[in-house]
């Protein structure tokens, strides 16, 4: 308890949350606002308020919002580890445990924190960025809710879903970093983790029989991305084409540009 | 109490190990410095210590090892640096920061602000850390180290490349928590801090324990006056200094460190040869230990940190004379006891190991009245009372299989006539009987004032002297023992020696200059002391070799120390 207590401090008493958070929510707003814009007229479909509230930005790898969290966790343990207050009361290993344990737990707590302060900021940009030709009466107004809001077309489970998304960002970024120990590692390889699972999960599922679930779709943005270009492009491409080559190789070629300007302002290499 | 026991840091084939073998102790109000080079495993062992690192040997704080504390920031601050200058994070705001270790460790976060208050940071507690100076980040990772109120520090290189004024802070810190009866240990790279902060100077090299010093003869030994001449014709100059009979070294391009000659002399010389002189200035350079020192001899915990001293050892030796033999014979009950009759006493704390005596010999180097002991007790004790008393132990010693351990309060209940030599009572007899713990008081002085002289002399001695008395029939030991008791009660000069006034070192020819009795904390106060003691202590003793020179040395420090 008195962990948790001191990890909250220091989250508190770090000046990079308020900016992340601040940050997060910011992004999150304004994109939220841009998708509202720029909804198709007509009524508003469940999966494009979801997209919208939600402020899924294609081709990034994680929601905004889970994004933030990720950074948050990593840099729970990367300042620890890097600026180790007491280094000699870690040494015995129920004591480390102990210490993730608070780590997750409250980064965890900040994560839906996040995700309820991003979730109400998104929705009332979306409200007020609403071109006047969408008609979203049912989604907004709670008494006109569909029956169920967690029926299958509903926009509820896609909203819980968020969450727990974002809740597993945050703690992958904490663990990732506490294999690595750098907090900028950790977020890279966190951003680069979704990449990797979604499309294997998704083969996973594909050969069982199953496939992700529309609302899970939505949210997923590795596959979304992937949606959101070809349908920009060309619905009946097929299976492997240019668009999904393009995809993949997009991060090869933001990895290299992203070299050549880290060298540009440094020293030493 | 931290007893550091065979502390090694082996890394792979090739590599010379960090550590090899490192045996101390650091004792409750005292400050022990580990002083060593860039290299010399200073670090290292305080990681291994608190167990950072992995590595073999044992560091047990008041009996337990560091995991095995349930709360090490309660009885250990350690403030070991972390290759950033930062103290903690530098967009942290240091009262928030110190409030946040304040709840790892559990204490209050009142506590915390009261800290930094003492580290003078209450000032700028509520700007970030980034901002703050070296000085102030090492204060505040001592506010850390302190939080938990330990009552035992551990502290690396506290000092390092702070402003001379910082450095004076933390001395007068550190010396006022060890006066408190704290334990403080704490690494330096530098001689003259040594010389100043410290009570116990341990002197690493290489991984290798060097010396293992009292201050007083740290201070004695180890700081070396050079005089440091620059000028256009230095090459002239060496040659006429060299004639002199003085040692000289280049010292940079155009610089000469000269030893052995005065700084008026030089400038006579130089004056007299038409010499021009730039620059003629005093310094304290450090100088490696003394003497060729050997390694421990296996892990000391079963021996002894023993130093050995050749030179020194050897001319004590020639001037002590028979006393070896005595010695010997003093010895000889105790290595029967230990290696004679090892099934007669298995419940005694020493194993029976053959060759060396175990447990309690750890308490031999500090205590320096080695051959003197005999001796002092027998004045300790009422003339005719000593003898018999002293005949009875040791006589009870050898039928019945209890350990010198236990005979050793026999002859202490004796009532020692005056204030002045109840001091001297007990660790007289625990010389006598080498108990495994004598007296906490005493031993703190002890330490201080004891391998002044004798702490390489005894090891040098103790080895030979046990390896004969094994070999030889132990009724002779004590035969030996009565035979010398009656010389003491026949021979009362040490007795009559030991008035105050002599211990004082009055009325004695060649009193022996004790450099600095109550160590004020000064670097200056400390910087150079000639080393005339050093030569007058290593002097075949004049009309009274050993009686009251060491004593002269051990009231003062008393006094000064307590």
């Amino acid at each position: 308890m008195r962990l948790m207590a001191s990890e909250v401090r220091r989250l508190r008493g770090v000046r990079s949350t308020w900016v992340v958070v601040a940050g997060a929510v910011a992004v999150n707003a304004a994109v939220a606002a841009f998708t509202a814009s720029r909804l198709p007229t007509g009524e508003l479909a469940t999966a494009d308020a979801v997209r919208a509230v939600a402020a899924v930005v294609p081709a990034l790898p994680l929601p905004l919002t889970a994004l933030a969290a990720a950074v948050l966790g990593a840099l729970a343990y990367g300042n620890e580890a890097r600026w180790p207050g007491l280094p000699a009361s870690r040494v015995t290993l129920g004591r480390r445990l102990s210490a993730l344990l608070a780590k997750s737990l409250v980064v965890g707590a900040a994560a839906l924190l996040l995700t309820v302060v991003t979730l109400g900021v998104n929705a009332l940009a979306v409200w007020l960025a609403l071109p006047a030709a969408v008609d979203a009466p049912t989604l907004f107004d709670p008494s006109g809710l569909p029956g169920a809001p967690f029926a299958a077309g509903g926009i509820g489970r896609p909203l819980a879903a968020f969450p727990a998304l974002v809740l597993a960002g945050g703690w992958a970024g904490l663990l990732i970093t506490s294999l690595v120990r750098s907090a900028v590692v950790g977020i890279l390889l966190t951003c680069a983790l979704p990449a990797l699972l979604e499309p294997t999960a998704g083969l996973l599922l594909h050969r069982t029989g199953r496939n992700w679930p529309l609302w899970m779709r939505e949210l997923m943005p590795f596959q979304y991305g992937l949606d959101f270009v070809r349908s920009a492009a060309d619905r009946t491409a097929g299976a492997l084409d240019g668009v999904v080559a393009a995809a993949l190789l997009a991060p090869a070629a933001l990895l290299v540009l992203a070299a050549v300007l880290a060298q540009v302002r440094r020293r030493s290499l | 109490m931290i007893q550091i026991t065979g502390l090694t840091k082996a890394y792979r084939r090739g590599r010379p190990p960090a550590l090899l073998d490192l045996t101390f102790d650091a004792r409750p109000g005292m400050v022990t410095v580990l002083l060593g080079d860039e290299g010399a495993g200073k670090s290292t062992a305080l990681r291994l210590m608190v167990e950072l690192e992995r590595g073999h040997g044992l560091t047990l704080f008041d009996g337990r090892t560091y995991r095995r504390i349930r709360r090490p920031e309660r009885e250990i601050g350690v403030l070991l640096p972390t290759g950033r200058p930062e103290a903690g994070h530098p967009g942290q705001r240091a009262r928030a920061h110190l409030r946040m270790l304040a709840g790892v460790v559990g204490v209050p976060a009142r506590r915390a602000d009261d800290l930094l208050e003492q580290t003078r940071l209450a000032a700028v507690a509520d700007h970030r850390i980034g901002t703050f100076s070296p000085g102030m980040h090492r204060r505040l990772a001592l506010a850390a180290a302190l939080l938990g109120n330990p009552s035992t520090l551990l502290l690396d290189a506290p000092t390092e490349g702070l402003s001379p004024s910082n450095e004076e802070w933390f001395g007068a810190f550190l010396r006022s928590f060890a006066l408190s009866g704290g334990t403080v240990l704490t690494t330096t790279r530098a001689p003259e801090e040594a010389a100043a902060l410290a009570d116990r100077v341990i002197t690493l090299e290489a991984g290798r324990l060097a010396a293992d010093q009292p201050v007083a003869e740290f201070r004695r030994t180890r700081p070396h006056p050079e005089v440091l001449v620059r000028g256009p014709q230095m090459a002239r100059l060496a040659d006429l200094l060299t004639a002199q009979g003085g040692q000289v070294r280049r010292d940079g391009g155009a610089g000469l460190a000269v030893s052995g000659i005065d700084r008026t002399e030089i400038g006579e010389l130089a004056y007299r040869n038409g010499i021009l002189l730039h620059e003629l200035a005093d310094r304290v350079v450090r100088r490696a230990v003394a003497y060729p020192s050997a390694l421990p001899g296996g892990s000391g915990r079963f021996g002894q940190v023993s130093v050995r001293t050749v030179r020194r050892g050897a001319a004590r030796q020639e001037e002590t004379g028979g006393e070896t033999g005595r010695e010997g014979a003093e010895r000889e009950p105790a290595d029967r006891n230990a290696a004679g009759q090892p099934p007669a006493a298995p419940g005694t704390p020493r194993p029976a190991t053959v060759g060396r005596p175990a447990g309690p010999e750890q308490e031999r180097p500090f205590d320096h009245r080695g051959p003197q002991a005999g001796r002092w007790a027998a004045a300790a004790l009422a003339p005719d009372l000593s003898v018999q008393t002293k005949a009875k132990a040791q006589a009870a010693s050898v039928p019945a299989p209890a350990s010198p351990a236990q005979t050793a309060p026999a002859p202490a209940p004796a009532p020692p006539p005056t204030v002045d030599l109840t001091r001297r009572a007990p660790r007289g007899a625990s010389a006598l009987g080498r108990p495994a713990a004598p007296p906490a008081e005493p031993t703190t002085a002890e330490t201080r004032a004891a391998g002044a002289r004798a702490t390489g002399t005894r090891a040098t001695e103790t080895r030979p002297v046990e390896a004969v008395a094994e070999v030889r029939d132990g009724d002779r030991g004590v035969r030996a023992d009565a035979a010398e008791a009656e010389h003491l009660s026949a021979n009362p000069t040490d007795a009559e020696l030991l008035t105050p006034a002599r211990i004082r070192g009055v009325g004695r020819p060649p009193a022996p200059v004790r450099p600095m009795p109550g160590r004020p904390w000064s670097a200056g106060a400390t910087g150079l002391r000639p080393a005339e003691p050093a030569g007058r202590s290593r002097e075949p003793g004049a009309a009274d070799p050993r009686g009251t020179a060491p004593n002269g040395g051990a009231a003062d420090d008393e006094n000064g120390s307590e």
